[in-house]
Order: structure tokens, then sequence, then C-alpha cells
């Protein structure tokens, strides 16, 4: 009797402890989430409120949807501008990113040459080293290319900054991929080029995707070679618009609480729903390099 | 074997050397945008140049003056304070969260979305949005402490010398604990659970088993996380600017702060470009160093 009383005991024991740490995990998670997610959330909420009501009633839902700090927000501060400056400029340099790096990194990965090696090299050393160090003789070489203030001056430096990573992570990929299929191509006819288009590339896809996320969220949260480059409002990139913002409605909290509102939630929707992809993409550097 | 031969014999002399022409746009906009910079960087230092006018040569001069140059090192010493706080705040937070997490609690993933939120949220955005929460007057920081009975605990904390370094580093650690706890996070998963289950035959309790098994197996991972968030802090600008923009009374000039200041505010490109090139390799010694005290310790 005694022998079979002892082992239900211990385990229920064993059950409770394990039940104390679950409830202390989940205090700890709980506690840490409501500092990461609550000012948020209450960004969101005081944008529709007034300044009053952000006094009176800093804690509650809005008494109702205000949406006039929004309209100054978009119509006198041009956001929604802004976005779509960001929107250019990150976009154009993801494709770039992608298109040049995809190359380079298929040579990298299956063409044997002398420099093959050395030339890896130079991207894969220079992963290391911060883009602002360089950020005096960047400036000479945008001014001598006649580059402020325009597009470019944002979209080609942020691309040269995604490559080395984005070669890297593409490079591993290319050749993991079996051999036998980029020579069954060729047997059946297709060019290299044709080869790496239509078979290679759409096995790709995953990596593909990696550095994608990773190039735009990088393009789009950019902001200290915006601020050298970009002087003209006009051309102005979300963070560098913000900022500006800032510093001339500095004590307007409820416009600058609506223009952030504008900028992240966007943000915020996207990368919910697609968070596996945004948390594997922005970490993989870390993980692979 | 002949026929391979054959064919590359055939093969025109631009389709030998094709990898280039599949290199060479990349190498292109890398060459002139990333190595030429860094290349030129260099040259620029051992000149005296406002911008405008022609630069004159002075040899060395910048660069002793860099060594000479109280407030450069004033805001490497924040630097070396932002950073060894920042690296211990996040990576300690992001251990023990991700040993949390790694328990296979439900709801894993909902904690795991929030926690890594910020991480995708510009600097910009998360400065202006702390900018708010330590407002004196209206802050979520100082309401709160009013609403638990702390109100004697106010502050202007980014108007006070001795908190607003301090201040900026909390706002850090919140933005990238996240990114650092699911790298550890992956970590954890690739330790074979054999061990776990060999040392609790042995009769190892859950603490042996974290300090013996977890805590040297993720060394590796651990090197990664420190020379990540060491790079990050020596190179620190966004935040910085955005909060405080060095002030109050240069109580959080920071080395890149510094640079900037001195390069497009008072137009001594010369001199800015020096001090930039000293950063550069005072990070890579710092990295050099934590590289090797980190892989000394994996051989325990």
């Amino acid at each position: 009797m005694l022998a079979y009383r002892t082992p239900p005991n211990r385990s229920l024991g064993v059950k409770a402890a394990r039940r104390l740490a679950d409830g202390l995990s989940y205090l700890v998670l709980t506690v840490c989430a409501v500092v990461v997610g609550y000012p948020v959330v209450a960004m969101v909420l005081n944008s529709f409120k007034t300044t009053f009501e952000m006094y009176s009633n800093p804690w509650g839902l809005p008494a109702h949807l205000g949406w006039t700090n929004y309209q100054y927000a978009w119509n006198e501060a041009q956001i929604p501008a802004f976005m779509l400056n960001s929107l250019i400029v990150s976009a154009a340099s993801v494709v770039m990113t992608v298109v040049l790096a995809a190359f380079a990194a298929y040579a990298f990965a299956t063409f044997e040459f002398r420099f093959n090696r050395p030339l890896f090299l130079v991207f894969a050393l220079l992963l290391i080293v911060p883009v602002p160090i360089s950020i005096i003789p960047l400036y000479v070489v945008e001014s001598r290319l006649h580059l402020m203030d325009t597009y470019w001056a944002l979209i080609l430096p942020y691309t040269a900054g995604g490559l080395p990573l984005s070669i890297f992570i593409l490079r591993a990929y290319f050749q993991s991929i079996p051999h036998e299929l980029s020579d069954a191509a060729r047997i059946d006819g297709c060019t290299q080029t044709q080869s790496f288009l239509r078979v290679i590339l759409p096995i790709a896809t995953p990596a593909l995707a990696t550095v994608t996320i990773f190039q735009f969220i990088n393009s789009w949260n950019e902001f200290f070679l915006a601020l050298i480059f970009i002087h003209k409002s006009s051309m102005m990139t979300l963070p560098l618009g913000l900022q500006s913002f800032f510093y001339n409605y500095s004590v307007q909290w409820g416009y600058l609480f609506a223009a952030l509102s504008t900028a992240l939630v966007p943000v915020i929707v996207v990368y919910v729903l697609m968070q596996r992809q945004f948390i594997s993409g922005l970490t993989s550097g870390a993980l692979k390099g | 074997m002949a026929s391979t031969t054959i064919t590359s014999k055939q093969t025109p002399r631009w389709r030998r050397n094709n990898p280039y022409v599949w290199i060479a746009p990349a190498l292109l906009v890398f060459g002139v945008f990333t190595l030429l910079p860094l290349a030129g960087g260099l040259a620029i230092g051992f000149f005296s140049w406002n911008g405008f006018q022609a630069p004159q040569w002075v040899g060395l001069d910048n660069f002793t003056r860099v060594f000479q140059d109280q407030g450069f090192w004033q805001s490497l010493e924040h630097n070396l304070i932002y950073g060894v706080a920042t690296v211990v705040g996040k990576l300690v937070l992001a251990v023990c969260l991700a040993v949390l997490l790694n328990r296979s609690l439900r709801g894993q993933t909902v904690f795991r979305t929030i926690l890594f939120m910020p991480v995708v949220m510009s600097f910009v955005v998360v400065g202006l949005i702390w900018n708010w929460i330590y407002n004196y007057n209206f802050g979520l920081l100082n309401t709160v402490l009013g609403l638990v009975g702390l109100g004697a605990w106010k502050q202007d904390w980014l108007g006070n010398t001795s908190f607003a370094l301090g201040a900026l580093i909390v706002v850090d650690i919140w933005k990238w604990f996240g990114f650092h706890m699911v790298i550890y996070l992956a970590g954890l998963q690739s330790i074979p659970n054999e061990l776990y289950e060999s040392a609790r035959i042995d009769g190892a309790n859950s603490r042996q088993s974290f300090r013996h098994i977890t805590l040297p197996l993720l060394l590796p991972v651990t090197m990664i996380n420190v020379l990540l968030a060491t790079a990050g802090a020596f190179t620190v600008f966004d935040l910085v600017y955005v909060m405080t923009d060095g002030g109050p009374v240069k109580a959080t000039d920071v080395a890149m702060v510094h640079i900037y200041t001195e390069a497009f505010q008072f137009n001594q490109f010369g001199y800015a470009a020096a001090m930039s090139y000293v950063l550069l390799v005072l990070i890579s010694v710092v990295s050099l160093v934590l590289m090797r005290l980190l892989r000394q310790e994996r051989y325990f």
C-alpha cells in the first residue's frame, strides 16, 4: 500500500511545481508584453483625443473617434507624401538589391573562376563595417554625382549596404540546391541564364523573401543617410519627415500621435500578418553570419 | 571527358568570362558606394577641408587632434557606458525570456510576436514615442509613478544630466531585446534534448543543467549577440539625435553625434573623417577582443 502511495504524491508535487513555474512564466511574459505593447496602443488611442481629453482622460478610450488630428497630419504635415517617398525608395532598393545580389550570389555559388574567393571575401568582410563610419566620403561621392535631394541619393547607398548580407544568404541557399537540377535544364536546352531564371530562382523563393523583408525594413526605417542627403521637404522619407514634424510641432501631441499612428499602423499590421517571415527575415543575418 | 574539352574550346571567350558579367553590376554599386568611401575616408583624414574651398594637406594633424579632443573622448565614454549597459541589459533579458518561451507554453507565438515588434519599428518612431513617455507633465512614466504613489520620483527624464543617458539606454534595450531573444530561442532549440535527459539520469537538478548545459552551449549565439549589440552601441545615432541631440549639456553626446556635428554643422570634414576612422579602429579592436574572450570560454 505504502509503496503505491508515494509515486502519485510525488508526481502531484512535480505537477504543482510545474504549474507554479508556468504561472510565473506567464506573469513575467505578460508584464514584458504590456511594457512593449502598451505605449503603442496608448499612442494610437490618444491620437483620437483632443489635447484637453488627453489630460483629463489619459488612460481610457477616446470619447468619440475624432479625426481632426489625422486631418492635420495628412493635409498639413504631408505624412502621406513622406510615406510615398519611403515606399518608392524602399521598393527600388529592394528590387535592385535582390536582382544584383541574386546574379552575383549565383556566380559565386556555381562558377569556378580565379577571383571567386577573393571577390566574395570583399563582400563578406565588409558585412561588419557599419555604414555611418564612411559618411563623409559618401557625402563627397553623392555631391560629385549630383545625387543630393534625389531618390537615387538613398536607393544606391541602401542597395550597397544591403548587398553583402543578401549575397551571403543567397549564395548559401544556391549552394544547397543540387547541381542535377541545373544540369537537367541545360540538357533540355536551356542556356545558363535561362536555367538560372526559370529553374533555380523559383526554388530560391524562401531566401529571396528573406532578403526582400530584410532590405525593405532597413530602407523603410533608415534615418541617418536621409538626414544628410535629403533637405527638400518634398523629397523626405517617412523617418525624416516625422522627425522634422516633431521639431516644428513638438507641443501639438495630438498631431504627432496621429502622424506616428499613420506611419506605424500599416507596418504593424503587415508584421502581425506575416510575423514568421519577418522574424526569420530579420534574424537570419545574425543566425547565418 | 573528350566532349567537355571540345565544348569548353568551342565556348566563345565572353562566355568563359561570364562570371564577371554576373558579378559586375553588384560590384559596381558596392564599389562606388561602399568600397570607395571606405578608402576615401582615410585620405580625407589627411586634409583640412571645409567642403567648399580646396582641401589642404595637413599630414597627421587631424589624427593628433583627435587624441587631444576631450569632447570626443568624453563622447566615447558615453558610448562605453551605453554599450556595457545595453549589452548586459538586452542579453540578460533576452536569455531569461527565451528560456521561458522555450518551455512550450501555450500562446508562445503571441508573446514572441509582441516582444519582437519594436525591432520592426524605426528608431525615429521609437524615439518619438519615448519622448512622450518621458515628458514631465504629460508622459506615461510620470503618470504611472503618480498613480502608484511614487509621485516624488517624478523627473524630467531627458532634461536631467544624471538621468538622460540612462533613459536612452532603457529605450535601446526596449527596442532590441526581442531580437536577441529570438536568436537565443533558436540557440536553445538547437540543443539536443538527450543532453538534458542524461544529465537528469546523472542526478542533475534543473539549475545545474542550466548552468552546465544551457549556458555553455549558448556561447556561440551569445558571441553573435554581444558583437551585434556592441557594434550598435558604438555607432548609435538616430535615437540620441531624435531624443536629446546630445544634450542636456553634452550629457548624452555620443561619438556619431559628435562626428555629425563637426562635419555637418562646423564643416570640419577632414577632422570628422579622421574621427570616423579612429572610431572604426576602436570598434574593430573591441570586436576582436570580445571574440577572443568569448572563444576562450568555449573550451570549458
